[in-house]
């Protein structure tokens, strides 16, 4: 009976108790508009970029989350969380020629393939929008949807790739118009002092030591030591010397093998050249500077060249070599081991005129003239530094924030 | 007769010298002094300030690249970088491209993490030597699993609970590289201007000056310079070990060879005009 | 055998250079591929490039001890110290720790690769102290300021000595670390920019002519 009596009832209060719920409504969230998704642009196709207007009366408190999906309205994952007067368009790290930014607007890029994984290119995503006041979503934006792809070409690095058409167009015009009349280099003391030293190594009838450092054949400087030990090699063979060149890098010493074989058939004395005039030491730094540091403390050479790249053994070698009483040639562009070389060799090449030395000594116009390309880049570096310095100052003192700004985009690295 | 005898010092034998110095060193290794540390150095707290600041459970890449030529100087600051990165419960992730030093590494892991509890596979990782340093960077730039899949046990580290999350540079918070190679400046040059990863370092005193410009232009996040910066670092998170206690040493011979050189500066002066 | 030998390593570099190159200003996953294929060649290329040097190593201490050569005792030693490092390696499979303590491997290198490894470094503070006591000489107005920059430099870099400075120069206001500060933030770094700047473009013209072929010397000549 009770039951019967009660049943009414309790439909009754949960009537009522709807109805109370009802009376109070929680404000429908206010529509964010202007929402647009687009592929993000100049990279693999990994990421979107989201725009809305800024909301100039948003509340300092006010906090954007931002939800992406791989399923149409469904499996919304929050990707982002920012404060409302955050992430502007001016707040995307690209130059003025690649992305039209202003603080009118938000701007975010959503980078899927954290989200996502693999297989983002070509897969359709789901973007929407909420403000969050507190616990409370104050607003909301329809979803928007886009499909990332792979892009061909980075705008953003257009400055940098007009630098290198120009270098590559003078380059081509120097190398073209190479034989036409002779090219004037300043002396460098160290390269016209290679003769004396190989020289004083006949006479002596002591060898010669050739430290092609410690780097891999990727690294330039090692490449300009193999153009220099071919010189070298070459002279070496001519007046009937003994050269000895340890190597750090396996794949190295076959390069040299085959720069000192080459060199000794040019001069004519093929008969001379042995295959163990390069031999390997060891991949180990100090193990290589303990066994050469060995070799030149027994054998007494004549003269030591260390062309290539040098770490902490510079000194270890060059120091030893001073004791032992050897002519010493380096050269690197490790620019914080020069002093060492400095102070312990006889003459040191500095990083360009290392690069250098291979044009130099052999006076191929087609290699001289690829300096003049060197002078053309140092060029527009100083011409850039100098006027890039008073226009900024200059836009600076006069307030001219977007100028300088663009100023600066011109010169930077994307 | 002065003069020539002063020549004679001029031109000393370097052994004497090297015996000069070999003593010097000596006796504050043996028997330390105590000197004071006074100064940190603003590089060294950079490092200290970037570190400090992550939140809990950021993963920070360590790339340990010295071998034990170099453990004097580097090995304290790896320690105690280490020893902070436990401390901010962050997660640990080791790379090497020196061969010789991964032993220095497990010499490190057999103690520091016990201190902190902290467990293999959880709280950090150290995955493998790998020979070619610069495709190495590159491809962890986009999947770091296409190169490492095991760590230096063979147990793979797809499913480590201290690599979720982890797949490129985009989620590591920070780098830091501790060597005595150049191997930071790869790290600068293909890591941190490429990716925007803080990138911070710890080099040997004589590689030190080299990083001027880029601590300039902030593109180090801080560097640690030799057994100075340790200690420096050392006495930041209040745990004095290896590095203060060279101090001493560092000190006297810094002096002797200011007097050194003052020496021969007077004596040429001397030659020369009286 | 000149096509061989000379033409198809050049058609390598200059089109392997060039695709390098072009994937810096192409994002797509084409480029992104290539890169990653490469970087796995070199990877495999450089580890067969150990063994290149292991068997060259060995060639020419083989010979020299067959030869009796000049300290040919001194070759033995390549073997004796090969072995002490590879034969633990092998039987500690490559690990330097185990539970139970130190491996072989561990063992040789704590107590033999340490030692030898941290010696050579050490002799450098040696060889830095006499050259600074012999080669710091003041013979010239650059050299003086050098010595001064110098000085500045090793007194601040030590406690003791900016206490030195401290009681000396104290009254001037400038802490020997604002001193330094300064002259490595300016003068030094300007110095080391140029220098900078000068090698990078050294090395951009010598990629191109590499990538172009006009400077081939590195594979020898024709």
């Amino acid at each position: 009976m009770i039951k019967n009596k009660a049943f009414p009832l309790i439909v009754l209060m949960l009537f009522a108790a709807g109805g109370a719920f009802a009376a109070k409504p929680a404000p429908a969230p206010a529509a964010i508009t202007g929402l647009t998704a687009a592929d993000m642009p100049y990279d693999v196709g990994n990421a979107a970029i989201l725009r809305w207007p800024v909301d100039p009366a948003a509340a300092a408190d006010t906090v954007y989350v931002v939800y992406s999906s791989s399923q149409p309205a469904a499996g919304w994952i929050e990707t982002d969380r920012f404060a409302a007067a955050a992430r502007t368009g001016k707040d995307i790290e690209l130059p003025f020629w690649a992305w039209d930014g202003t603080a009118a607007e938000h701007a975010v890029k959503v980078e899927l393939n954290n989200i996502f994984g693999e297989g983002v290119p070509g897969s359709v995503f789901q973007f929407k929008v909420s403000a969050v006041k507190g616990k409370l979503v104050i607003a909301e934006s329809l979803p928007v949807s886009v499909t990332p792809v792979g892009n061909w070409f980075r705008l953003d690095r257009l400055n940098n790739l007009v630098l290198l058409i120009g270098l590559i167009v003078i380059f081509f015009w120097a190398v073209s118009h190479a034989k036409r009349k002779g090219l004037f280099i300043r002396r460098i003391a160290g390269l016209d002092a290679i003769d004396e030293a190989i020289g004083r190594a006949t006479e002596m009838g002591k060898p010669i030591f050739y430290v092609p450092g410690i780097g891999g054949m990727s690294s330039i400087s090692t490449i300009a030591s193999a153009f220099i030990l071919g010189e070298v090699s070459k002279k070496v063979a001519q007046y009937d010397s003994q050269i000895k060149v340890p190597h750090y890098d396996p794949i190295v010493m076959t390069v040299c093998k085959e720069v000192v074989k080459q060199s000794y058939m040019e001069a004519g004395r093929p008969d001379s050249y042995r295959d163990d005039l390069n031999f390997f030491v060891s991949q180990d730094q100090f193990s290589y500077a303990a066994s050469v540091d060995g070799m030149i403390s027994r054998e007494k050479p004549a003269a030591c060249f260390y062309m290539g790249y040098f770490m902490a053994e510079s000194l270890l070698l060059a120091e030893v070599g001073a004791t032992s009483g050897a002519i010493q040639i380096a050269g690197t562009d490790v620019e914080h081991q020069l002093p060492f070389f400095f102070t312990a060799c006889d003459y040191t090449l500095i990083g360009e005129e290392l690069y250098a030395a291979g044009a130099y000594l052999s006076k191929e116009p087609m290699l001289l003239s690829a300096l003049k390309v060197q002078d053309f880049g140092k060029l527009v570096v100083m011409v850039s530094v100098f006027f890039g310095m008073i226009l900024v100052a200059l836009g600076a003192k006069l307030g001219w924030t977007g100028f300088v700004q663009g100023i600066l985009h011109l010169f930077k690295g994307y | 007769m002065f003069k020539e005898t002063l020549q004679k010092f001029f031109k000393i034998d370097r052994r004497w010298i090297f015996l000069l110095l070999a003593i010097t060193l000596f006796v504050p290794i043996i028997k330390p002094i105590g000197l004071p540390n006074k100064t940190i150095s603003p590089a060294t707290r950079r490092v200290h300030e970037n570190l400090d600041k992550l939140p809990a459970g950021s993963f920070v890449m360590f790339s340990l690249d010295y071998d034990p030529s170099t453990r004097p100087e580097l090995h304290p600051m790896a320690t105690a970088l280490l020893r902070h990165a436990f401390a901010k419960n962050l997660r640990v992730g080791v790379v090497t491209y020196i061969a010789g030093s991964t032993g220095l590494i497990e010499e490190i892991f057999a103690k520091v993490p016990k201190e902190y509890n902290k467990v293999d596979g959880v709280d950090y990782v150290i995955l493998p030597y790998q020979p070619n340093v610069v495709a190495v960077l590159t491809q962890m730039s986009s999947d770091l699993y296409g190169i490492y899949t095991k760590d230096r046990n063979g147990t793979p580290i797809a499913d480590m609970p201290v690599m979720k999350g982890i797949r490129n540079y985009k989620d590591m918070s920070f780098v830091v590289s501790v060597t005595g190679t150049a191997l930071l400046d790869y790290w600068v040059a293909y890591v941190g201007d490429k990716y925007g990863v803080p990138v911070a370092g710890g080099v040997t005193a004589i590689s030190q000056p080299g990083y001027g410009p880029y601590l300039q232009t902030n593109q180090l996040k801080g560097l640690i310079g030799g057994m100075k910066g340790a200690a420096e670092y050392e006495s930041l998170i209040k745990q004095p070990g290896k590095g203060t206690s060279g101090i001493d040493a560092l000190n006297l011979a810094h002096l002797l060879v200011l007097a050194l050189i003052l020496t021969s500066n007077i004596i040429l002066l001397y030659v020369k005009y009286f | 055998m000149k096509f061989i030998k000379k033409q198809i390593p050049l058609i390598i570099v200059m089109v392997v250079g060039v695709l390098t190159l072009v994937s810096y200003y192409v994002p797509n996953k084409v480029s992104v591929d290539y890169i990653e294929t490469m970087n796995k060649w070199e990877n495999i290329v450089v580890a067969f490039a150990f063994l290149l040097g292991l068997i060259s190593l060995f060639f020419s201490h083989y010979n020299k001890i067959k030869r009796k050569g000049d300290g040919w005792g001194y070759s033995l030693f390549v073997f004796v110290g090969f072995l002490a490092m590879v034969l633990p390696a092998y039987f500690s499979h490559g690990k330097q720790m185990t539970d139970a303590g130190l491996t072989p491997l561990g063992w040789s290198f704590k107590f033999i690769y340490n030692a030898l490894s941290g010696t050579m470094f050490a002799v450098l503070a040696f060889y830095i102290v006499s050259t600074a006591y012999r080669s710091f000489r003041i013979k010239s107005m650059q050299a003086f300021v050098l010595f001064v920059a110098a000085f500045i430099l090793i007194l601040g870099k030590v406690p003791l000595g900016q206490i030195i400075w401290d009681g000396v120069l104290g009254w001037t206001g400038a802490g020997v670390n604002d001193v330094i500060e300064w002259i490595m933030q300016f003068p030094a770094v300007a110095g080391k920019r140029g220098i900078m700047i000068g090698i990078s473009i050294g090395a951009i013209v010598t990629s191109l002519k590499i990538i172009f072929g006009i400077e081939k010397q590195y594979m020898g000549k024709d």
